[in-house]
């Protein structure tokens, strides 16, 4: 009889058995979840990071500076630095407070093209970027991420000129507007006609698609590139304004910023830098907008700024005594800055 | 009969025994000398080698600068036959077998650097990156004594980087040095009882080196750090290696 009961098990009773085991196991996911729900019991991504000891963030490998510099050799090996590496040595000190204290929580930098850090944050290879990047610009946060408060308050998008006429047809809009300003039009008829470059997949090239209709708009690899390019001569460039005062007044000495009539800054419009992180990073959403609450309420952000912004200082040093060093394998090949070219559809 | 001979024969085989051990493990002292010699040369001749391609690791213009890891060890092996007369690579027979061991190994060391900068050196658009004989020998020389039993270090009398600093032993040398002409050989010493070897090799300033360390003295140089106002055949460091008798 005892012989008998797999055939007839086999052949009778897998299908009820089955369907069984399919309602149950669907019940069990509904209580799993609920369960989740309550009191959640996967990992979540902050006790990864403590697990693993390390955080792995994105860092934009076309410098920014002063907010990420060129790597630089030193007497510890290749290291990168500038304020957005200062704010992630603060994020990794918080984490590592934050998982006990016993081992240092090591940043991991990627060294990425600026506009591969989206997809590599979304492909979960990174915890999170940081690279001087806005989320306050239409059209710079795609689906699926999360910008944090900002860390680096009331920038914009700037621009820089050679040629003195060019700024010159700015104001003379300005002065039209007699005492009622309204910087878009004067923008947008000062450099009607004009040649005008922006790094691909930043913000400045969304304003520029956006808000430019009227000009021919370049799209360039970097903003090194845009500067080298000879064929077409470049009227205007545009980028992050703070980057910009800094590249004028140390690398490229032959380009100006775009002032208004009594000399103060031009910004085309307000941008906040933000660290940015996926959607469903709930934690470590609050753990970096508490820190950066703290770091501004503490004076330390501000710290930050006029340290890599005003005082008078060699990176190189800087990258020696406080620079990260990052993953090789992780930058491509023989950084090139690349090349511009027109924007599509124009 | 038989047991008188084993009595006779037992010391001298115990004597020879530990005696083949000792020397089995310990290298005369000439050769050690020798070797620290050849040590601190080759370290020289890499930092020589970058310091003659400061210009292309330099030119803004350039991407790909084709200063390979293979490219840079041809030219040291190159400079070090110039050198030493000795053929590194094919024919090594004039070395002494401590030489044989480690030499390779900085060598190695040598080209890991140069590889590990590759990123830096190819970057077009960017002027000065730091890679430089210093930073270069730094790096070369910790790499080396991480898997070796001998340690190799610059150092100097004012460091730009503290973990240069010289230990009493090597401030006392580098300030007698200071004072006295140009040498061009390694000054050896045995301390620790016999036991260890230290040798310093004196580095001069040449014209290549006064950019960043020459005048105005307080100046600060291209990579931040105030000039040292130094001339030309002044005592710039050292290069300061100690080796064990006993390899472990």
């Amino acid at each position: 009889m005892l012989q008998h009961c797999p055939k007839e098990y086999g052949s009778q009773g897998i299908v009820p058995f089955l369907i069984a085991l399919g309602i149950f196991l669907q019940g069990c996911g509904l209580v799993f979840d609920a369960v989740e729900w309550v009191h959640p019991l996967a990992r979540h991504e902050l006790s990864a990071i403590c697990s693993k000891g390390q955080v792995r963030v994105g860092i934009s490998v076309e410098p920014f500076r002063p907010f990420v510099f060129p790597a630089v050799y030193t007497d510890e090996g290749v290291r990168v630095t500038g304020l957005d590496v200062e704010l992630i040595r603060e994020v990794a000190d918080a984490l590592t407070t934050y998982c006990g204290g016993q081992t240092p929580i090591v940043p991991t930098l990627h060294l990425t093209r600026f506009h591969d850090l989206f997809l590599e944050m979304i492909e979960g290879k990174l915890d999170m970027f940081v690279s001087s990047n806005g989320g306050n610009i239409p059209g710079a946060r795609p689906a699926g991420l999360w910008y944090s408060i900002p860390y680096f308050h009331n920038d914009g998008i700037g621009a820089i000129i050679q040629n003195p006429e060019v700024a010159e047809r700015v104001r003379a809009q300005f002065r039209k507007q007699a005492g009622n300003p309204d910087t878009l039009a004067a923008i947008q008829a000062g450099l009607s006609g004009l040649t005008v470059a922006a790094q691909k997949g930043t913000t400045s090239s969304l304003y520029a698609e956006a808000n430019l209709l009227n000009v021919r708009l370049l799209i360039c690899d970097s903003l090194p590139a845009s500067v080298e390019t000879k064929d077409p001569h470049i009227d205007v460039i545009l980028s992050k304004h703070s980057i910009l005062d800094y590249v004028t007044n140390h690398v490229w000495p032959d380009w100006h910023l775009l002032t208004r009539n009594d000399g103060a800054p031009l910004l085309l419009t307000q941008e906040n830098f933000s660290v940015v992180t996926v959607e469903e990073n709930r934690r470590l959403q609050w753990f970096l907008n508490n820190l950066l609450y703290r770091l501004d309420e503490t004076g330390r952000l501000e710290r930050m700024r006029r340290r890599w912004l005003e005082e008078d200082y060699a990176p190189t040093r800087r990258a020696a005594t406080e620079g990260l060093p990052f993953e090789v394998s992780k930058v491509p090949d023989h950084y090139d800055q690349g090349q511009c070219r027109f924007a599509a559809g124009r | 009969m038989k047991f008188r001979v084993l009595l006779l024969i037992s010391p001298s085989l115990v004597f020879f025994l530990t005696w083949s051990s000792i020397s089995w493990a310990q290298a005369p002292r000439e050769e050690i000398e020798n070797t620290a010699q050849h040590l601190a040369t080759l370290l020289n001749v890499g930092r020589l080698i970058v310091q003659r391609n400061q210009a292309l690791i330099n030119d803004p213009r350039i991407g790909n600068k084709g200063f390979t890891p293979e490219v840079f060890e041809q030219q040291v092996l190159d400079e070090f036959i110039r050198e030493t007369h000795i053929d590194l690579k094919h024919d090594s027979s004039q070395l002494p077998s401590l030489a044989k061991e480690l030499l390779p190994v900085l060598l190695e060391s040598s080209k890991e650097v140069v590889a590990d900068a590759q990123l830096v050196i190819n970057q077009r658009g960017i002027g000065y990156k730091n890679f430089v004989p210093a930073t270069f020998g730094s790096q070369a020389a910790r790499k080396f004594s991480n898997r070796s039993y001998v340690k190799i270090k610059q150092t100097t009398l004012n460091p730009r980087n503290l973990k240069n600093t010289p230990d009493a032993y090597e401030e006392n040398l580098l300030k007698r040095l200071a004072t006295k002409p140009a040498i061009d050989t390694s000054i050896t010493e045995w301390i620790d009882n016999g036991m260890t070897l230290r040798a310093v090799t004196p580095i001069y300033y040449s014209q290549d080196c006064l950019v960043c360390h020459g005048d105005p003295k307080g100046i600060l140089d291209i990579s931040g750090y105030p000039r040292e106002g130094a001339k030309e055949g002044e005592l710039a460091g050292a290069i300061s290696i100690r080796i064990p008798v006993n390899k472990r």
